[in-house]
C-alpha cells in the first residue's frame, strides 16, 4: 500500500498539468456538483419558479390596474370635458334668462310705478274731497248747534206762566182726542 | 230683572198695606226716588258699595226724618240694604203700578215744567183715562227741564208733549 501510494503520488506529480484539475477532483466535482445541481432542481427551482411567476404576474396585475386607472381617468377626463362646454352654454343661457328678467322686471316697475302714482294721486284727491265734506259737515253741524243753542234760550226766556198753560190744555185737548 | 224688580214693589205693597200706609208711602217713595234721581252726589253716596250699608241706611233715616213717615225710611233703608239703591226708582214706580191696579186703574206720571191746578189734572186724568180706556192713577212731577207742554208716562206709553223734545228734535234737524 505504501508503495502504491508512492507510486501514485510519483505518476500523480509527473501526469498534473497547470489548468486541468486532477481527475479525482473532476469525478467528485463533477458528482458533487450534480447532486447539488438536482437538489437545486427539486427544491430550489420550483419555489424559484413561483416566485418568478407570481412576480410576473404581479407585474401583470399592476400593469392592468394602471391600463384601467388611466381608462378611467381618460374617460373622467372627457366627461369633465363636456362638462365644461356645458356649463359654457349653460353661462350663456342663465345670462341671457338673467338679461331677460332684468328687462321684463325694469318693465314691469315702471307700469307699477305709473300705477301707484295714479292711485296715489287718486287717493290724494279723494282725501281732498273728504277733507273738504268733512269741514262741511263739521261746519254745518257747528252752525246746528249754535241755531238749536240760541232757540233753546229764546224759548226759555219767552215760555212764561201763560204760555206754559196753554202748552199743558193743548196736551190736555190733543190727549183727549185720540 | 224685571222679576226681581217685580218681587220688590210687591214686598213694598204687602209692608205698606200690612201698616195701613200705602197711598202715603207710594207717594213718599216715588218722591224721593225722584229726589234721588236728580242729586247725583247723593245717588252716588246712596249707591256706593263700599260705603257700610249701615252708613247709607243711616242717612236716609236722617234725610228723612221729619219729612217722610217712619215706614217709607225704613223701606228705603231695606232696598238699600238689599243692595237695589240704584233700582229704588223703578221699584217705586212698579209699586205704584200695582196700587194703581189693585184699584182696578192704570198709573200715570205726568212731568210738567210748572205745577198743574187741580182743574188741570183732573182734566188732564180724564183724558188720559178716554186716551187709554181705564181709570187713571195720576202722579204730577214738575220737571223744570221739560220747559213746556207736558211728558205723560202711562204703564209702558210715554206721551210726549214737551218743548224740550221738540227742541231736541230741531237739534238733530239741524
Amino acid at each position: 500500500m505504501n508503495q502504491l501510494a508512492t507510486v501514485l503520488a510519483a505518476e500523480e506529480f509527473q501526469a498534473h498539468h497547470w489548468w486541468w484539475p486532477e481527475t479525482k477532483e473532476i469525478i467528485w466535482g463533477g458528482l458533487a456538483f450534480l447532486i447539488i445541481l438536482l437538489a437545486l432542481i427539486k427544491y430550489a427551482l420550483p419555489p424559484l419558479k413561483a416566485g418568478l411567476r407570481a412576480r410576473s404576474e404581479r407585474i401583470h396585475e399592476q400593469l392592468e390596474r394602471s391600463a384601467n386607472a388611466k381608462a378611467d381617468a381618460e374617460a373622467e377626463a372627457a366627461q369633465l370635458r363636456a362638462d365644461l362646454a356645458d356649463l359654457d352654454s349653460r353661462r350663456v343661457q342663465i345670462l341671457e334668462d338673467a338679461r331677460v328678467q332684468a328687462a321684463k322686471l325694469l318693465e314691469e316697475g315702471k307700469l307699477r310705478n305709473d300705477a301707484e302714482m295714479v292711485e296715489l294721486e287718486a287717493r290724494a284727491e279723494a282725501d281732498i274731497a273728504s277733507a273738504r265734506g268733512r269741514s262741511a259737515s263739521e261746519l254745518q253741524h257747528q252752525v246746528g248747534s249754535w241755531a238749536s243753542e240760541t232757540a233753546e234760550r229764546y224759548v226759555a226766556q219767552r215760555i212764561d206762566d201763560g204760555l206754559r198753560h196753554e202748552l199743558v190744555e193743548d196736551f190736555i185737548a190733543k190727549v183727549g182726542a185720540r | 230683572m224685571t222679576d226681581v224688580l217685580d218681587a220688590y214693589a210687591t214686598a213694598l205693597v204687602d209692608i205698606a198695606k200690612a201698616e195701613g200706609n200705602l197711598d202715603q208711602v207710594k207717594h213718599e217713595l216715588l218722591d224721593v226716588a225722584d229726589q234721588l234721581d236728580g242729586h247725583d252726589a247723593l245717588k252716588s253716596a246712596l249707591t256706593d258699595e263700599l260705603v257700610p250699608v249701615a252708613r247709607r241706611q243711616a242717612l236716609v233715616e236722617d234725610l228723612l226724618a221729619g219729612r217722610a213717615h217712619p215706614q217709607t225710611a225704613n223701606l228705603v233703608g231695606f232696598v238699600i240694604g238689599a243692595g237695589r239703591a240704584r233700582d229704588l226708582g223703578e221699584i217705586a214706580r212698579r209699586m205704584a203700578a200695582r196700587v194703581a191696579e189693585g184699584a182696578d186703574a192704570t198709573f200715570a206720571e205726568v212731568r210738567s215744567a210748572a205745577p198743574l191746578g187741580e182743574d188741570q189734572k183732573n182734566r188732564l186724568a180724564a183724558a188720559l183715562s178716554a186716551a187709554v180706556g181705564k181709570k187713571i192713577d195720576l202722579r204730577v212731577v214738575v220737571d223744570p227741564s221739560v220747559v213746556g207742554g207736558i211728558v205723560a208716562t202711562v204703564g209702558d206709553t210715554v206721551i210726549d208733549g214737551s218743548v224740550r223734545t221738540k227742541l231736541d228734535q230741531l237739534k238733530t234737524l239741524l
